[in-house]
């Protein structure tokens, strides 16, 4: 899939700051989103997944966030450097977004095909007849049946599963170039999550857009995404093709994630387990911030940071294990000992 | 390990179970409306096992667990612990009963008091169940801590100053410490990250043998399911589809819900899944589920004997039972 980039992000950097200090909640991100990929961005609560994608459209609250550094490259414009008229105009046009829990994005009063209308009228000028018609459209598009009904329905006469899809109706009624998805599916039930993600899949063909998937469930990864970012303590610590990570994860964090899922096809006697706990975001350590819980950490690993390296041709790593300064700190290591 | 568990007496036994809630009416004239959230389930509990009751949201499987332990007192039907039937009990009787009846819940922190340290709520757990003597209760105490994975200066700690894990862990120590035969984890590991999630499941495992303990284990997860059950419950809008040992419902599950749920999980290894079974449209109402079966709405093999009649449960295979009036012809 080699198509042209749609989205870049580079050194992306928010902080939060607080009486308790500075958190760095995402803490240099870099990736490109191609047109018609998926990148999933994966992790555990706190690894600042979600505040990556809430930096993308300028969306952190400010204090007590703060943007440090970056850019965020939309066709080449960065959006960092907007004024927030501009900014408006691409929020919800070319770059939407579908959060976990649709009833608290949609209005309670009004219905739904009214805010889906909305958007069409804002970002695409449509009269409102046109606009309407268009609404009904996207609500069927997502597999509403009847569609003109549900359209005059206010959120709470729909199902989680239609409300979600609604939220999906609306991210896509403007054909944005990205979409950024966060957890869309976790509060849904399994047979709901799959119909929606069958959805997700046949819209993007349609449509073409890229897609910015965040969730903490690998398995969803493994169905929807393309590329994938693993996350931890602010920082993604690989990068790779969806295909390759599952059979052969190189950052250990990867490696235990993977290892602490109960498989579905096979019996386990014991899970592998990921000893401790994540760092503070206030108090991150000097080195490697998985060195404290890594089976593999030496001297180098807790004195010097590892940053992302390229392994191989798809993949890239932040791990000292994959260095020539890793092999010699073992050793020394070794002769220590 | 069934075929054992057939010769042993069941520890808990869930005849014909049903629960009803009754909803305010919202207009003077409105008929009542009754959710069924239980209607009508039976199943054994056998010692030393471990049982899941799987299904999605509403399909009634954690309104089990609380009319089980009166939590919500039982429409109609029985429940017998060891013989003995807990609706018919006195509240004294019950109480003394609750003791070896024990529940850990999804969310720790709104189940422990914010205002008590640990040590305040284990000593009370055994006071109240007189488990054992105040003198004797420290060593206790320190010896629950460790074996669930806690340091012994934790006791004087109040549970704001515990990450989710470790609150999952004192919710542990607490069911632990009156000595119970059975406890009911109702969705007990939903809301951990998948790292905490593991180190809890192997704690539950190890508990389970060192302690001879039976679970009830009510989970929407069915890859958790997989890893820590000895028999599986399959619910949908308040009945039992299907009950199985473990490896026979994964390997070969016979009725079309079953089937679908477990094709629509996202697993990591995509080549291993079979082919993806898409359920249309929504889970109906609890409040006016469909005649005849109720999957009939959304099961692709469903015919005019389906919408009229509701099947029953029937024993397909050996410890294998499945409610469909096709599973036979499905299956083969």
């Amino acid at each position: 899939m080699m198509n042209e980039i749609v989205l870049e992000v580079k050194n992306l950097k928010t902080h939060f700051i607080s009486n308790k200090g500075t958190a760095k909640a995402v803490d240099g991100i870099d990736f490109v989103l191609r047109k018609g990929e998926t990148l999933g961005i994966v992790g555990e609560s706190g690894c600042g997944k979600s505040m990556t994608s809430l930096s993308i459209l300028r969306l952190i609250p400010s204090p007590p966030g703060k943007f440090v550094d970056g850019e965020v490259l939309l066709n080449g414009k960065d959006l960092v450097k907007m004024s927030n008229e501009e900014l408006r105009k691409i929020r919800g046009n070319q770059i939407s977004m579908i959060f976990q829990e649709p009833m608290t994005s949609l209005n309670p009063v009004i219905p739904v095909g009214e805010q889906i209308a909305e958007a069409l009228r804002l970002h695409q000028g449509l009269s409102r007849k046109q606009a309407w018609d268009k609404s009904v459209e996207m609500i069927r598009l997502v597999g509403i049946p009847s569609p003109e009904k549900r359209a005059k329905q206010e959120p709470f006469q729909l199902s989680g599963g239609m409300r979600q899809r609604i939220m999906i109706a609306m991210a896509l009624a403007c054909t944005p170039e990205v979409l950024i998805a966060d957890e869309p599916t976790t509060a849904l039930d399994v047979t709901i999550q799959a119909q929606i993600l069958e959805i997700m899949k046949d819209l993007q063909r349609k449509i073409g857009m890229g897609i910015i998937f965040i969730t903490h469930d690998l398995g969803v990864v493994a169905e929807m995404c393309d590329q994938v970012g693993v996350m931890y303590a602010g920082q993604i610590v690989e990068h790779r093709d969806a295909k390759d990570i599952f059979n052969n994860p190189l950052h250990p964090y990867t490696q235990g994630l993977i290892g602490s899922l109960p498989k579905l096809y096979e019996d386990q006697e014991e899970l592998q387990i990921i000893e401790g706990t994540v760092p503070s975001p206030y108090d991150y350590p000097e080195g490697c911030r998985f060195a404290e819980r890594c089976p593999f950490s030496t001297d180098i690993c807790v004195q010097k940071e590892p940053s992302l390296i390229q392994y191989g041709d798809n993949a890239k790593v932040r791990c000292w294990k994959y260095t020539n300064e890793w092999q010699d700190s073992l050793a020394k290591e070794v002769l220590k000992s | 390990m069934s075929k054992d568990l057939i010769e042993k007496k069941p520890l808990l036994q869930v005849i014909d179970l049903k629960q009803y809630f009754v909803l305010k009416k919202e207009a003077m004239f409105q008929t009542k409306q009754v959710v069924k959230a239980v209607d009508g389930i039976n199943f054994d509990l056998y010692p030393g096992e471990t049982l899941s009751i799987v299904g999605e949201s509403g399909c009634g499987k954690s309104t089990t667990g609380r009319s089980i332990l009166r939590l919500d007192e039982p429409t109609e039907g029985d429940v017998l612990f060891k013989g003995q039937s807990l609706p018919k009990m006195s509240k004294r009787e019950l109480r003394n009963v609750r003791g070896n009846i024990q529940v850990i819940f999804q969310d720790p922190y709104a189940s422990l008091n914010p205002r008590r340290t640990i040590r305040q709520m284990l000593d009370e757990a055994m006071a109240i169940q007189k488990v054992l003597p105040p003198n004797k209760r420290e060593a206790r105490m320190l010896e629950l801590m460790q074996h669930v994975g806690l340091r012994p200066e934790y006791l004087e700690r109040y549970p704001h100053e515990f990450s989710g894990g470790q609150r999952q862990r004192i919710g542990i120590a607490r069911a632990l410490a009156v000595n119970p035969e059975i406890i009911i984890c109702d969705e007990a590991v939903s809301a951990l990250d998948v790292s905490i999630r593991a180190q809890i499941l192997n704690l539950l495992k190890k508990l389970q043998k060192e302690f001879d303990l039976t679970f009830l284990f009510i989970s929407h997860d069915l890859s958790v399911v997989r890893h820590i059950s000895d028999r599986v419950m399959v619910m949908y809008l308040g009945k039992v589809v299907e009950i199985s040992d473990k490896s026979s419902l994964f390997d070969k599950p016979l009725h079309p819900y079953t089937k679908a749920l477990l094709s629509a999980i996202p697993v990591t290894d995509q080549t291993k899944r079979g082919e993806r079974i898409i359920l249309k449209g929504d889970v109906p109402s609890p409040l006016s589920p469909p005649v005849g079966c109720r999957f009939h709405t959304r099961c692709p093999f469903a015919t005019d004997l389906c919408r009229q009649k509701e099947p029953v449960l029937v024993e397909l295979e050996k410890n294998h039972s499945v409610a469909c009036h096709f599973a036979k012809e499905l299956s083969s």
